[in-house]
């Protein structure tokens, strides 16, 4: 039985890992860089969440519904740090070298990183989300609530960027110039602006995850690097520019995470996180499900 | 690269044939020009540089050197930019570390065994990672590094989170002087293979690696070989750093924030040069300190501001753009923009 607890538990959280790496997997198949930032975009939305919700109530509790109404807003002002950082300071560097690419980005990182340790100390926060009853059980499987919650949370950001990116004029341009950027721009789009706009959509899903996971897990500046790798993990896995492949791979990951925490220690999770990363890209580095990248 | 009437002044100042004979005068007499260096930097402590802020500054100073310049070996002569080198680091650091408190090996052999230690581990690793390219090596090594660090934090032999406590160590003039002879030997190594057939090749895998596999050379093994060379350097520093700094801890030994300042490092003194990371280490390092000393806290956002403009601004680093600065002057006489401009530009776009 506790198998399946902790399988449970591991979809329940991968579902959130999904969400953060499905927006990475964007500005990979369509900008063509690895945002090494992307994490802390995860970070500052936990953190946007926290704020709102601590100016709203005083103190970092609410209602399941007040909760869900800092997302829009939490959203909001990702999409505009991303669309931002991606026109004053990405922008430059695209179609220059790989590794100057992931060097800004990677800057980025840890300037936002160091600013918020100035802004809002090391120390780990939590939104504490109230309800009459923590948890439900179903065949001997403890559920808590508010996992259920980010969990749906999750999966309903997941599937509006897929739809968004499959039914509207914007996502089917964005999707126009990760095929081809030449090419959509002799169709007339406006191919940076189109950058900057899924730099913007996969930030705002990044930070709509983070809120959630400041619910469930908590929330530190330093956060960030780890959900970047783990996103890194879950697109080579699930191949680039695959978003069922980035679930599958999400909800893996949460799982085998979950596992070895219940089943060995808690203490060894990242370490098998990192190590199934490396022997992911050396065995497979196309992942399971994607198309072909340039390995 | 530059255009506008600021140029003009500069010109006047700093004509390009001036830097391009200084140039010429430092590629004449590298080994000589090294050899003042070393002993220039050996001075110091003779002269009566005590054990103290000034000593431990300066020591680190020279780490930083060895190790923005072994990062330089793999990722700047070969191309493949690795944000992994911390680990060589902290492998080498918890090799002495072990050796010498709970083996009781003398602190010299400690060292040897930490390099030779990082050294293996860079050839297993390296037979794995060194096979992938681009975004793909660059994460694989960033992973290698943090599966290193949580592994070391859960080992029982490394002391898990909370790290080991050396307190029998040598004075800091040994570390000085053990930091300044790795740096200078280093650097002849780096100087004397960028004249052979050996530094050769690594340049040719960085400009195109299937025209160099194509050429005939196995470029696995060249890219190996300067994989553990850096290993080497990277450890044997480490293990020096673990008994200068009496203590070490997973955070310490496998520090992310350092691997990116020895990126900048390299990347702003220029990287694909011999002198061009050691240049940058003791700028950046002596900005970063005097940042740390005067604003508390603000050093790490300063590396990120520096790296974002290093990268947007002058990639080439401080070298690099000298040296484009110093070939201008023949760049007119071959016939100026009509000549070179765009056809530099058409070969970038084409790649």
């Amino acid at each position: 039985m506790a198998v399946t607890q902790f399988v449970v538990n591991g979809l329940l959280v991968g579902a959130l890992f999904a969400a953060v790496a499905v927006g990475f997997a964007l500005i990979w198949g369509v900008v063509d860089i690895i945002n090494l930032a992307h994490g802390e975009m995860v970070m500052l939305g936990g953190y946007t969440a926290y704020w709102i919700l601590s100016i709203a109530t005083g103190t970092a509790e609410g209602s399941v519904l007040l909760f869900l109404a800092t997302i829009p807003a939490v959203g909001g002002v990702l999409f505009v740090v991303g669309y931002g950082l991606q026109r004053t300071l990405v922008q430059r560097v695209i179609g220059t070298d790989i590794f100057l690419t992931l060097l800004v980005t990677f800057g980025i990182s840890i300037a936002i990183q160091q600013l918020a340790i100035q802004a809002w100390t090391a120390n780990p926060r939590s939104i504490q989300v109230s309800f009459a009853d923590t948890s439900l059980s179903v065949a001997g499987v403890v559920v808590p609530k508010m996992k259920l919650v980010a969990f749906a949370g999750a999966i309903a950001l997941t599937a509006a960027m897929y739809l968004f990116l499959q039914r509207t004029r914007t996502g089917r341009a964005i999707r126009a110039v990760s095929q081809n950027p030449e090419a959509a721009a002799l169709v007339g789009i406006d191919v940076e602006r189109t950058r900057a706009v899924t730099f913007g959509i996969s930030s705002a899903i990044a930070g709509g995850a983070g809120a959630f996971i400041a619910t469930i897990l908590n929330i530190q500046p330093q956060m960030g690097l780890i959900y970047t790798l783990k996103s890194f993990i879950i697109v080579v896995f699930g191949g680039v520019g695959s978003i069922p492949g980035a679930l599958v791979g999400g909800l893996l990951l949460g799982s085998v995470e979950e596992l070895t925490a219940g089943l060995v220690s808690s203490q060894w999770t990242l370490a098998v996180s990192f190590t199934l990363l490396i022997v992911l890209l050396v065995v497979r580095p196309n992942g399971l499900f994607g198309e072909v990248a340039e390995p | 690269m530059s255009t506008g009437s600021e140029d003009g002044v500069l010109r006047s100042i700093l004509p390009p044939g001036r830097v391009n004979s200084v140039f010429g005068f430092c590629g004449q007499h590298a080994w000589t020009l090294l050899f003042v260096g070393g002993v220039l930097g050996a001075l110091p402590p003779v002269f009566g540089l005590e054990e103290g802020y000034y000593m431990t500054v300066l020591s680190e100073m020279f780490l930083f050197g060895i190790l923005a310049l072994s990062w330089d070996i793999v990722g700047g002569q070969t191309g493949y930019p690795s944000f992994g080198n911390m680990a060589f680091f902290g492998i080498g650091a918890y090799t002495t570390a072990i050796l010498v408190k709970d083996v009781g090996t003398a602190f010299p052999v400690a060292m040897v065994g930490a390099g030779l230690v990082a050294v293996v581990f860079a050839a297993i690793i390296g037979a794995a990672v060194l096979r992938l390219r681009g975004h793909y090596f660059a994460i694989a090594t960033l992973g290698v590094l943090l599966a290193a660090q949580q592994v070391s934090r859960n080992l029982e032999i490394t002391g898990g989170a909370s790290g080991k406590i050396l307190l029998d160590v040598p004075p800091g003039t040994a570390f000085y002087y053990l930091f300044l002879g790795l740096l200078v030997a280093e650097m002849a190594v780096v100087y004397y293979l960028s004249n052979t057939r050996f530094g050769f090749v690594l340049n040719a895998i960085r400009d195109d690696e299937e025209k160099a596999t194509s050429m005939g050379f196995n470029t696995t093994y060249y890219k190996t070989a300067a994989w553990m060379l850096a290993a080497l350097f990277t450890g044997a520093a480490g293990g020096g750093y673990s008994l200068f700094n009496t203590f070490i801890n997973p955070q310490t030994a496998y520090n992310g924030a350092w691997n990116v300042e020895l990126i900048a490092m390299a990347l702003i003194g220029g990287s694909g040069t011999v002198f061009g990371p050691v240049i940058g280490a003791f700028g950046l390092h002596t900005i970063i300190e005097i940042v740390e000393t005067a604003f508390v806290g603000w050093q790490l956002v300063l590396l990120g501001a520096a790296v974002i403009v290093t990268v947007i601004g002058f990639p080439e680093g401080l070298v690099g753009t000298l040296r484009e600065y110093a070939g201008e002057m023949e760049y007119y006489k071959r016939g100026g923009m009509a000549a070179t401009s765009t056809d530099d530009t058409e070969v970038a776009t084409d790649e």
